[in-house]
């Protein structure tokens, strides 16, 4: 039996205190030292060699109590200073208001860079999220004291452009998070705002997707593999949201205006699938793919079946439901499929969910009328069991398939 | 050497242009104070139960003409109408909304959102109390709106007051 040192649990803060050993999973840790122990037992190696084995490595928990309350701390005084600004710093005036927040915002910056030295990766982490935030503080005081209204989607798109800005300066995942999401709803917002319906909805949401996709995949192949991740789950729940939203039976485009800005992001879209494809030609079912749903989505929008008479569902009523719930299990099951093939369980987790509530919602939106109580809960616990066998079965096979072609 | 070569001098850059970003999103109304003139437009709640949301009034203004007046839409997307302003006594009002920008004269910059024309001028952010004060004051009506104006139409809100004879 070896004598190995304790499993030190620490995180991004302290691995100054442990120069030179790399840092793993908890989880792996473990398991290297129960084969140690295996290994010694077995005269493979000795105890010294078990200690330099063991010595060499220090382990990480990816979600420490310290990672998340400075996550949350972050979080919530960056949100807290957002709101400050809405509900006015009264006993200022709008200048000096506007100074204070800006003064902030650096403030965040240059002790973030400080920390940097200091290698304090999880307080920099948190610092960096409430710069990112406090950004978008400025910029809504800047429009306060000129009695701009809040409800400006240009005044969210400059708060994401300049958080992406910052994110990519200082590769910190924490204000690329922020940017993602910021840009993502000004898009989304402002061709909304332009044609308030079905389509001016679904389609902006499924271009974001694309665009995310494909920004995913040339990181994850060419330059800072740590922002694939973010962009791809962005990609895939706006691709299973917008989904989501076109396969109900009344969305449509009935008000739809094509638009400046619409235009701009289906240029902007296939553009970045392009690039993806040209830049990582191995990856190109991950940039192409949410290409397919934007067809998809915009098909299942234009596909308008007949209203139901008298709470009967007509059979084009039937047809739209179940080649909406093959679409969504497809696509789906893709993402599930991504987040094995990407080692993301996260992403899984999100395409699982996703059809869990999916399902459930189609299969009350489709039986209800036609069967009650216990019996909709028998048809959809089938429902739910078949699809989940599908699912499950369909998953394994891509898997094998996709590993095997990327091996 | 390159400055953005080092993380320092990206994040300085960075901040740079986050700097320039802030007046770029607000380049009208900073625009409509900083070279505009200034003139007083009638003004009253947009809605008399409750005006205030928060610490800003939501406001109307009784003499500007609202979207259904615009003709000869030219894009179907509604974007910018022009609203040409015209002196009544002490105060100024709108004529009908033109999708041409007018070649002379005071004239607000609008966003036609189909069902109403945004101006830049409909929030006015106050101090809590002020604002309960305020309400019962606009509510009553006579209040006006001080308006700075350049000369593309841009408007920035720069005060309302109650007139005299209220």
């Amino acid at each position: 039996m070896p004598p190995a040192a304790p499993a030190a649990q620490t995180d991004d803060m302290t691995q100054d205190l442990e120069t030179g050993a790399r840092r793993v999973d908890a989880g792996r840790l473990a398991w290297l030292e129960s084969e140690l122990v295996s290994w010694h037992a077995a005269g493979v190696v000795d105890d010294r060699q078990a200690q330099a084995i063991r010595g060499r490595y220090v382990a990480v928990r990816r979600f420490s109590l310290a990672r998340l309350l400075l996550l949350l701390g972050g979080g919530f005084v960056g949100v807290g200073l957002l709101w400050l600004v809405a509900s006015n710093l009264d006993e200022l005036p709008p200048l000096l208001r506007f100074l204070a927040v800006t003064a902030l915002w650096l403030g965040f910056v240059a002790t973030a860079e400080l920390l940097t030295k200091r290698r304090a990766r999880l307080v920099v982490g948190a610092l960096r999220l409430m710069a990112s935030l406090a950004f978008g503080a400025v910029v809504f005081q800047a429009a306060q004291s000129l009695q701009v209204p809040a409800y400006e989607p240009g005044l969210v798109g400059v708060w994401g452009l300049g958080a992406l800005l910052y994110a990519y300066a200082v590769a910190g995942v924490a204000p690329l998070l922020v940017g993602v999401t910021t840009t993502t709803v000004w898009f989304v917002w402002t061709v909304f705002d332009t044609a308030e319906d079905g389509m001016g909805f679904v389609l902006p949401v499924l271009l974001a997707a694309v665009v995310a996709g494909a920004v995913s995949v040339v990181h994850a192949a060419r330059v800072r593999p740590a922002f694939a991740a973010p962009w791809r789950d962005t990609s895939a729940l706006m691709a299973l949201l917008g989904l989501f939203v076109a396969a109900f039976p009344y969305v449509d485009a009935e008000g739809f205006i094509w638009s400046v800005p619409l235009s701009l992001g289906v240029l902007g879209a296939l553009t970045a699938v392009a690039t993806a494809v040209v830049l990582a030609p191995r990856a190109r079912p991950e940039a192409l793919v949410p290409l397919s749903t934007v067809v998809a989505g915009v098909l299942l929008v234009l596909w308008e079946p007949p209203e139901p008479v008298l709470g009967a569902v007509s059979g084009e009523g039937y047809a739209h439901a179940f080649v909406s719930v093959a679409v969504y299990v497809v696509a789906a099951g893709w993402y599930a499929v991504l987040g094995v093939l990407r080692d993301s369980s996260r992403l899984t987790y999100l395409a699982t969910a996703a059809l869990v509530l999916f399902t459930t919602v189609q299969s009350f939106a489709v039986f209800a009328p036609i069967v009650t109580g216990a019996t909709l809960f028998l048809v959809l616990g089938v429902i739910f069991l078949g699809s989940g066998l599908l699912f499950d079965r369909g998953r394994r096979h891509l898997t094998a398939n996709l590993g095997g072609a990327t091996a | 050497m390159n400055p953005l070569a080092s993380r320092p001098g990206r994040v300085v850059a960075a901040c740079l242009v986050q700097l320039a970003l802030v007046p770029l999103a607000v380049s009208g109304p900073l625009s409509a104070r900083l070279t505009g003139e200034e003139y007083l437009l009638e003004v009253a709640p947009l809605d008399p139960i409750d005006p205030f949301r928060g610490a800003y009034v939501a406001l109307d203004y009784p003499g500007l003409p609202s979207s259904q007046e615009l003709t000869e839409r030219r894009d179907p997307t509604g974007e910018v109408a022009y609203v040409p302003l015209e002196a009544a006594g002490d105060v100024w009002v709108g004529r009908t909304p033109v999708a041409e920008r007018p070649s002379s004269g005071p004239f607000l910059k609008c966003e036609d959102e189909q069902w109403r024309l945004r101006c830049g001028i409909d929030s006015w952010f106050l101090p809590q109390e002020e604002a309960y004060a305020m309400e019962h004051a606009v509510g009553q009506g006579g209040a006006v709106a001080r308006v700075r104006i350049d000369s593309r139409g841009n408007a920035a809100l720069v005060g309302v007051e109650l007139r005299d004879d209220t």
